[in-house]
């Protein structure tokens, strides 16, 4: 088969096995629901059926949630490693979590929130507190834009910064350190549709901006020099480029927790089935991510008898051998 | 750049005056600041009581809190912070990556593991160092294992030490949902890193270490400059690239062994001792004794900072490491990219 027809053949796959698994999320779980049940739940739903209710208020935002959470990663995650021209960039790096730990745990300290929705809107301001003072650090307001390698150091050192803090505070409230430690496994049990509808629009910003920076960015492949010589504004490119990273790794922290793994491993996965198109590559990237976090989520369920995996557990379980696998196959990189 | 000789019998060798001033500097630092926190504190002391303990004849309060209680712990922080110093610079210059601190080799992580796990299975928290040394070593040496190739590829390690990393610490973050939040405290605070209550066994175990340790890093510092060069260069310089790599990269893993299994995984002093080492003495080539007085120098601080909070509050060093290594690095890169974009 020639490239071309690969390409253009996994798109389809990927969507088609992706809603298998998001229609097969819906059916099974600690309580298992019959196939006409599930239409008849969604179609004609009986306030009184149990069934039905498991559906509508547990199953079906669950899985909205996996599905936009894990293609913002993965989406994310191609631009950080296309913007940044490095292979180890995560969407992590520009210190999105570790804001958005931070802002969990003061809001469960100093405002005693406890419950997974109370944790929405400290989490999205933190992890963007976070990242405008790693863009201001990482060089943003510097006329070339943003220095990718500063950029990336910068959120290191600020994650760390967090880190510490986070740490702080949990080691001096138990109640902080109780919420916090499920929280910080990161996953989509217990997710509502109020919760899904509070983070929405920022998602509705954030993949727009997403796939726009995916055509942008293309030229700048060649080199800064070189897209500048093309005419391109390579500062307003970093910046759109970020500022969607930024939105989608955001609101997904804040619903989901910290996911690792999604936005470090499914760019390299899709790189070979698309080549080194920008845009397709992007394209791809949020469809594995769709498909990693469903199955994942769908997954943890059956692991252990009588309780859940967390997804982000699932989800680091398969990541770290495949990434293993990866780095095996692959050349000597310098870096 | 000026520079001095220094001559012992037939071995001689240039010194630039800059780095024996900036060694001179921290070490009258690091004796003050020990001084400071030996006989400063809730219970103050003065340089009297000091001479009275030594010789016995203080009571019997002043000379425990101070050659049992001070003493060691203030001896613990600086070899603790000597040891990550040197283990820091030596990857660093190793894998040619400031990024690359020893946390890249997986050891933190499995420390934490391990450390979790000894209580998991033993229910008590008194096997807890051991536990932290054999799960950093197992992690690092499957790290090791997984990126060999015909030899230690850089590139390959730093990948796939940032894979396993991270699944270790979810793997860590699973462990700590399964006790009750009391005990997970407990766990919580060793996983930062805390110099509370050392005795004198620690101090031993740890300056034994050293001692052993420290002057092979340092014999391996003149390898270490040639393969910083890279590979063909040092090769050329009569260097066998691969055994002297693997050598040193053993050695920096039993350097962080040691500390780990002494104060925990103390976070950011190893990944931060060179670069400020290398800001202070402006030298290209590793600066081992400066990396690793700046080690000791940071832990030292982070250690006071934890004893001096208000209201009677306590916090472990870890904690301080980071806060205080963090935002000099932050400068490190803003000075840096000043003078790249001039």
């Amino acid at each position: 088969m020639t490239g071309a027809a690969r390409s253009s053949l996994v798109l389809p796959v990927g969507l088609a096995i992706t809603m298998l698994l998001a229609i097969l999320s819906l059916r099974f779980g600690l309580r298992d629901i019959a196939w006409p049940e599930i239409w008849n739940a969604l179609f004609a739903f009986d306030p009184m059926n149990a069934d039905h209710i498991t559906l509508r208020e547990l199953r079906l935002s669950r899985v909205t949630a996996a599905l936009i959470g894990g293609a913002a990663l993965g989406l994310a995650g191609a631009l950080m490693q296309a913007m940044t021209r490095n292979p180890l960039a995560d969407p992590g790096l520009l210190g999105v979590n570790g804001g958005a730990a931070i802002g969990v745990v003061i809001s469960i300290w100093i405002l005693g929130a406890s419950a997974q929705a109370a944790l929405i809107a400290p989490a999205l301001i933190g992890a963007g507190i976070a990242a405008v003072l790693v863009l201001v650090l990482g060089g943003a307001a510097h006329r070339s834009g943003p220095d990718p390698t500063r950029l990336v150091l910068a959120g290191a050192a600020l994650s760390a910064l967090f880190l510490a803090l986070t740490w702080a505070v949990l080691l001096m409230s138990r109640e902080a350190l109780d919420v916090f430690r499920f929280w910080v496994l990161g996953g989509f049990t217990g997710i509502s549709m109020t919760q899904v509808m509070a983070v929405l629009p920022v998602y509705a910003v954030g993949f727009p901006l997403a796939f726009l920076a995916a055509r942008l960015l293309s030229p700048l492949i060649l080199g800064d020099d070189a897209a500048r010589a093309l005419g391109v504004r390579v500062w307003l490119v970093r910046l759109i480029c970020v500022g969607a990273v930024v939105l989608l790794c955001g609101a997904t922290v804040s619903l989901a927790g910290p996911i690792a793994f999604v936005g470090l491993l499914v760019p390299h996965l899709v790189r070979p089935f698309t080549g080194v198109s920008i845009p397709k590559l992007a394209l791809g990237s949020t469809i594995l991510g769709a498909c990693l976090a469903t199955f994942a989520d769908l997954a943890g369920r059956f692991l252990l008898p009588g309780r859940e995996v967390e997804a982000g557990v699932v989800i680091a379980m398969i990541g770290g051998p495949a990434l293993v696998i990866l780095v095996r196959r692959r050349q000597e990189v310098p870096l | 750049m000026t520079t001095m000789t220094l001559r012992i019998g037939g071995f001689s060798t240039r010194l630039p005056t800059r780095l024996v001033l900036v060694n001179a500097v921290l070490v009258i630092l690091l004796v003050a600041f020990a001084g400071q926190s030996l006989l400063a504190g809730t219970y103050p002391t003065s340089l009297a009581d000091l001479q009275n303990a030594l010789s016995g004849r203080a009571d019997k309060i002043t000379s425990m809190i101070l050659l049992d209680h001070r003493l060691p712990r203030i001896l613990t922080a600086i070899g603790v912070g000597l040891a990550f110093g040197l283990a820091g610079e030596t990857i660093q210059t190793l894998l040619k990556n400031p990024l690359a601190s020893p946390d890249i080799i997986g050891f933190s992580a499995g420390a934490g593991t391990g450390a979790v796990l000894t209580v998991v299975l033993l229910g008590t928290g008194t096997f807890v160092f051991l536990g932290a040394m054999l799960g950093g070593l197992t992690v690092a040496a499957l790290i090791l294992a997984l990126s060999w190739k015909r030899g230690i590829a850089p590139g390959q390690l730093v990948l796939m030490g940032i894979g396993i990393s991270l699944t270790v610490s979810v793997i860590n973050d699973l462990l700590m949902t399964r006790f009750d939040v009391t005990e997970a405290a407990q766990i919580a605070k060793w996983l930062v890193g805390s110099l509370e209550a050392r005795h004198w066994q620690d101090v031993s175990i740890l300056w034994l270490g050293l001692a052993c340790l420290g002057p092979l890093a340092f014999w391996f510092q003149f390898k270490l400059s040639r393969l910083a060069l890279g590979d063909e260069t040092a090769t050329v310089l009569g260097v066998a690239v691969d055994p002297a790599r693997m050598a040193t990269l053993l050695l920096a893993i039993g350097l962080v062994a040691l500390a780990v299994s002494v104060a925990g995984p103390l976070p950011f002093v190893a990944f931060v001792s060179g670069p400020i080492a290398h800001g202070l003495t402006r030298q290209p080539r590793p600066t081992l004794l400066c990396a690793a007085l700046v080690g000791a120098l940071v832990t030292l601080l982070a250690d006071t900072a934890s004893q001096s909070l208000p209201g009677g509050l306590t916090l472990p060093a870890g904690i301080f490491t980071a806060l205080i290594g963090a935002p000099v690095l932050l400068w490190c890169l803003i000075v840096e990219s000043r003078k790249r974009r001039g």
